[in-house]
């Protein structure tokens, strides 16, 4: 066993494929790499920058109301590994207790030429994608059918060895072959990881890096097994070569193109639309039917939301809705510097009513959230994740499936920032309660004491841990290695009955 | 010559590559031909919802009365889709089809910003959680499949005959070496271009007869020469193998080399080079630029403030100090928005000139410019847009000028022409594609394209011609 599995690994090692695997494989992932690390660095600097802008735009507000609290979320530095939704989807999002934050309500911050967004950015999955599993074919392709031509098959065959060893020995030295120029090109782009002063991998990191490599493996193993299987049916170099190839294009250039322009794209579902939108637009107007009746009722004449405060400042309410992403709120803003004298007795009344509306606001909001979530949920995700699951119909979007998985920018992942966002925005509203900030005559007012948003808890977004990513990507790698076990079973069954 | 052709195409068309190619290729334009059946009379609809609705817009102020018009200006300009979409999709999600001739920024109690010239980015759609996959266009199939199918159509075209020991045969006949070559090239870009042309016909068909797509003689006019790219582009491929092939010894080897190169000039040169050029560019991050914007904004404002109250109130000098505020400050920021454009400009073009080491950006970006999709034909239509803006002021002065009434001073309701226009007048805004102008950006890239495959052909004879048989 160990002999043919020397005398195999000496083939393919000598050989000039293997050379120029290593040799193309370290040029572009180190081109690549380095490239990556820029943009990451230039990424979480606009980050950086983002996060002081708003920090100073809050301090700049005197009053409660006018201020909008903004969180931002950081670029994960696994997106060089496989960059997945973490620049495309939104990176800032406010936080207020008038509407509860969600994915679709996010901004985006970033570089100033979206045109440069047309170039297409490449992540080191992909060049893995691409290269490993062509790699793995040319490996593959001439594995029995060129023992078979040229009669060598014959003769290793009339030694007392069992079939079984041989295929095992083949596949064993085959794939230590390809994991060489694979882990060489790791360990190269994970030293330049380490020497970019921006980056800082934790042990959580490296493991998940471990995953993806455990990923790359099941990936290269796959490929390399379909290249076994035409091998060991077709009989002849030259068939086998022609199908491996055409089977390579078709699997990683065509069929991830073309699989979701030819299943027809689901309907967007308007009738859900409305339906949310309308409960959502009922929510909101029986809370303005019971603002304008406090006003109505309250101690003070008149039905004036800014109590005919006359100071200097502005003063501004709406109720807006989005029907397109279900979002609805009522956003009352007062900025006054100073107040005339006429104004001090409205003060109580007006304090008063900010506090009621800031509580009704909230269950307002509250209430949206919950027609609001499951509603998006089935509008755009569902419709989506339908879309991954054809894509993972093979192996390279399973592949890509499970190293987004892993690296945490995947849908699941970018979404737990703002889940994340969600709890932060309750102990916002928590501190505010605490505080009695909607009481406060900060709230609408600087003149006497400005707003203080030194004590508002700090917000900080940690990734889950590597067990939620090894749970997100599980199934995928599973599904992997079980193609795996199927293409082995059927290739031994062929080699079996082949007759020399 | 045409003997040995022959019998390269016999051999190729009973081969296994050759019915597979063919089914991949008719799969794909197949699919192709569908897809944009499905999505451009949608588009196309879109487009004319926008421009009736922009010309409701500008008749709505005409009708009110002159400054008004001027004031508004002419509202959103789109830029009007190209029927030959399904040629190149040409990252169009990524640029905006609309300009705003009509961007206003503030207004006081008497003054209103008047319009200016803005260039919105594409919004890119961040509600879109679906999976991310490239268009499945003309670009796509001959870029990367057509020129896949080509290497290995030619991989052991020399290789594999001097492996079986017919080259020998061969060349002991009484026939140049040279002409050997050529029928050998001859065999097999025909035996290449017979699946592409039957999948570009089948494509072709299914587009035409379809009762939504009207396709005009320019069009096809346009097909034609992004066909004829297509073709030298396989020739490049095909001496690319040629060349290899005559090289290298053994054929599986020629092939591992061929498609070494394949992936890294087609696969991977294209987006790092774009990366690494990117990266050196220089612009700063969004709000920068709304800085500099407000910073410029109030530094007029206060100087004007300070002019203004110095004046008696409706004194013609009052007014005429009014008036050169708002224009002043339509200029400046006018000004602003146009010099970040061309900025940006810049930077694309600087990283597409990087990318043409590349043969696979080269034919995409041809594609893109005869089937008017893509950055080029962007910056036809922004070109049009300013055309269009400065036509649309030469008129809002003309019909000033017309009025004996008015005060000639623009900016200001009391400075100019209180009577209404008639919207037939006013001109309109269209959007159109010069094939001249295409030309000649593509002149540049044509030409490289022509260089590289002449340069693999010449080094696939002199390969030829030195083989030691």
């Amino acid at each position: 066993m160990m002999t043919l599995i020397r005398r195999e690994l000496l083939d393919n090692l000598m050989t000039f494929r293997f050379a120029a695997a290593t040799f193309i494989m370290l040029l572009l992932v180190v081109a690549n790499t380095f490239v990556l690390i820029i943009d990451y660095e230039r990424r979480l600097a606009s980050h950086n920058d983002a996060v002081k802008m708003h920090q100073r735009q809050l301090q700049e507000k005197i009053t409660y109301s006018a201020g909008e609290v903004r969180v931002d979320r950081p670029p994960n530095p696994l997106s060089i590994f496989n960059v997945g939704f973490d620049k495309r989807l939104g990176n800032e999002v406010r936080i207020s207790h008038r509407v509860v934050p969600s994915l679709w309500d996010a901004g985006m911050h970033g570089s100033d030429n979206p045109f440069m967004d047309m170039f297409a950015s490449m992540d080191i999955v992909f060049i893995f994608e691409v290269i490993l599993s062509l790699f793995a074919l040319i490996f593959a392709y001439n594995a029995f059918a060129g023992e078979y031509e040229s009669g060598t098959l014959r003769l290793v065959l009339t030694h007392p060895i069992g079939r079984g060893k041989i295929l095992v020995a083949k596949y064993m030295s085959a794939m230590l072959c390809l994991i060489v120029p694979l882990l060489i090109s790791l360990l190269l782009s994970i030293i330049l990881l380490t020497t970019s002063t921006a980056i800082s991998l934790n042990s959580d990191d490296f493991l998940r890096i471990g995953g993806i490599i455990l990923t790359s493996v099941a990936y290269l193993s796959v490929f390399y097994l379909i290249g076994l299987l035409i091998s060991a049916a077709t009989r002849r170099t030259s068939t086998a070569l022609m199908l491996s190839m055409f089977i390579w294009g078709f699997l990683v250039l065509v069929y991830p193109n073309m699989i979701l322009t030819v299943v027809p794209r689901p309907e967007s579902p308007d009738a859900l639309r409305t339906s949310a939108f309308n409960q959502i637009e009922n929510i909101w107007e029986t809370f303005d039917k019971e603002r304008k009746h406090y006003l109505a009722t309250d101690d003070f004449p008149g039905e004036d939301w800014g109590y005919e405060l006359r100071g200097l400042g502005s003063r501004g309410a709406n109720l807006m809705g989005n029907s397109q992403r279900l979002l609805y709120t009522y956003r009352s803003v007062m900025n006054f510097e100073g107040f005339g004298e006429k104004d001090e007795p409205k003060m109580p009344h007006a304090q008063k009513h900010f506090g009621f509306l800031g509580a009704q606001t909230i269950d307002a909001a509250d209430r949206t959230w919950l027609i609001r979530k499951p509603a998006l949920e089935e509008i755009f995700i569902q419709r989506a994740d339908i879309e991954r699951i054809y894509l993972k119909l093979s192996p390279v979007g399973l592949y890509d499936a499970a190293t987004q998985a892993w690296a945490g920018t995947d849908l699941l992942g970018v979404r737990d920032f703002f889940h994340a966002a969600r709890q932060y925005r309750q102990s916002v509203i928590n501190y505010f309660y605490d505080n009695k900030v909607f009481e406060s005559r900060q709230w609408f007012a600087g003149d006497k004491g400005e707003a203080d948003w030194s004590g508002l808890p700090q917000f900080s977004f940690q990734r889950d841990d590597i067990n939620t990513n090894a749970k997100r990507a599980i199934p995928d790698v599973c599904l992997l290695l079980m193609i795996n076990v199927v293409l082995f079973i059927v290739i031994f069954l062929i080699f079996i009955k082949t007759e020399v | 010559m045409w003997h040995i052709a022959k019998r390269e195409i016999y051999n190729n068309l009973n081969s296994l590559r050759f019915a597979l190619a063919t089914v991949l290729l008719l799969g794909l334009m197949l699919t192709n031909a569908v897809v944009h059946l499905r999505e451009h009379p949608e588009r196309v609809q879109r487009y004319r919802e926008r421009v009736s609705g922009h010309q409701n817009h500008i008749a709505a102020h005409a009708e009110s009365s002159l400054y008004d018009l001027a004031q508004e200006g002419p509202g959103n300009l789109y830029k009007k889709p190209s029927d030959l979409r399904f040629c190149a999709e040409g990252g169009e999600a990524f640029m905006s089809d609309r300009a705003q001739a009509g961007y206003h920024r503030w207004s006081t109690d008497t003054l209103k910003s008047f319009w200016i010239l803005a260039y919105p980015s594409a919004t890119p759609n961040r509600d879109n959680v679906r999976p991310d996959v490239t268009k499945v266009d003309w670009g796509f199939i001959i870029g990367y499949v057509l020129s896949l199918v080509a290497l290995l159509f030619t991989f052991d075209s020399i290789s594999g005959e001097r492996e079986r020991g017919t080259l020998r045969l061969t060349l002991s006949n009484p026939i140049p070496r040279h002409t050997v070559l050529i029928g050998k090239f001859l065999g097999a870009f025909i035996s290449v271009n017979i699946p592409f042309i039957l999948a570009v016909l089948v494509n072709l068909l299914v587009i035409s007869t379809s009762s939504d797509v009207h396709l005009d003689a320019e069009a096809w006019g346009r097909l034609g020469i992004i066909f004829c790219v297509a073709v030298l582009y396989t020739c490049l491929f095909l001496a690319l193998g040629m060349l290899v092939s005559a090289r290298v010894q053994r054929s599986a080897v020629s092939l591992v080399t061929l498609l070494l190169v394949w992936v890294v000039f087609v696969v991977f040169m294209p987006s790092t080079l774009a990366s690494i050029a990117g990266r050196s560019t220089s612009s700063g991050p969004t709000y920068d630029f709304s800085e500099r914007s407000w910073k410029l904004h109030e530094e007029l404002s206060s100087d004007y403030y300070s002019r203004h109250y110095k004046e008696p109130e409706g004194s013609t000098k009052r007014i005429e100090i009014d008036g050169a505020y708002v224009t002043k400050d339509a200029e400046q920021q006018e000004q602003l928005h146009e010099e970040r454009l061309n900025r940006r400009i810049a930077e694309v073009h600087r990283a597409r000139a990087i990318t043409r080491i590349s043969p696979v950006t080269i034919v995409q970006n041809l594609i893109e410019s005869f089937a008017g999709t893509g950055f080029e034909r962007h910056l036809q239509f922004l070109e049009n847009v300013q055309i269009y803006a400065r036509e649309f002021r030469t008129f809002i002065v003309d019909t000033d000028n017309a009025d004996p009434e008015s005060l000639h001073i623009f900016g200001v309701r009391t400075g100019m022409s209180q009577e209404p226009v008639s919207p037939e007048a006013v001109p309109k805004f269209e959007d159109t594609l010069n094939l001249s102008k295409d030309f000649n950006t593509a002149a540049m890239e044509l030409l490289l394209l022509t260089l590289f495959v002449l340069v693999l052909l010449s080094g696939a004879y002199l390969a030829f011609v030195r083989v030691e048989v």
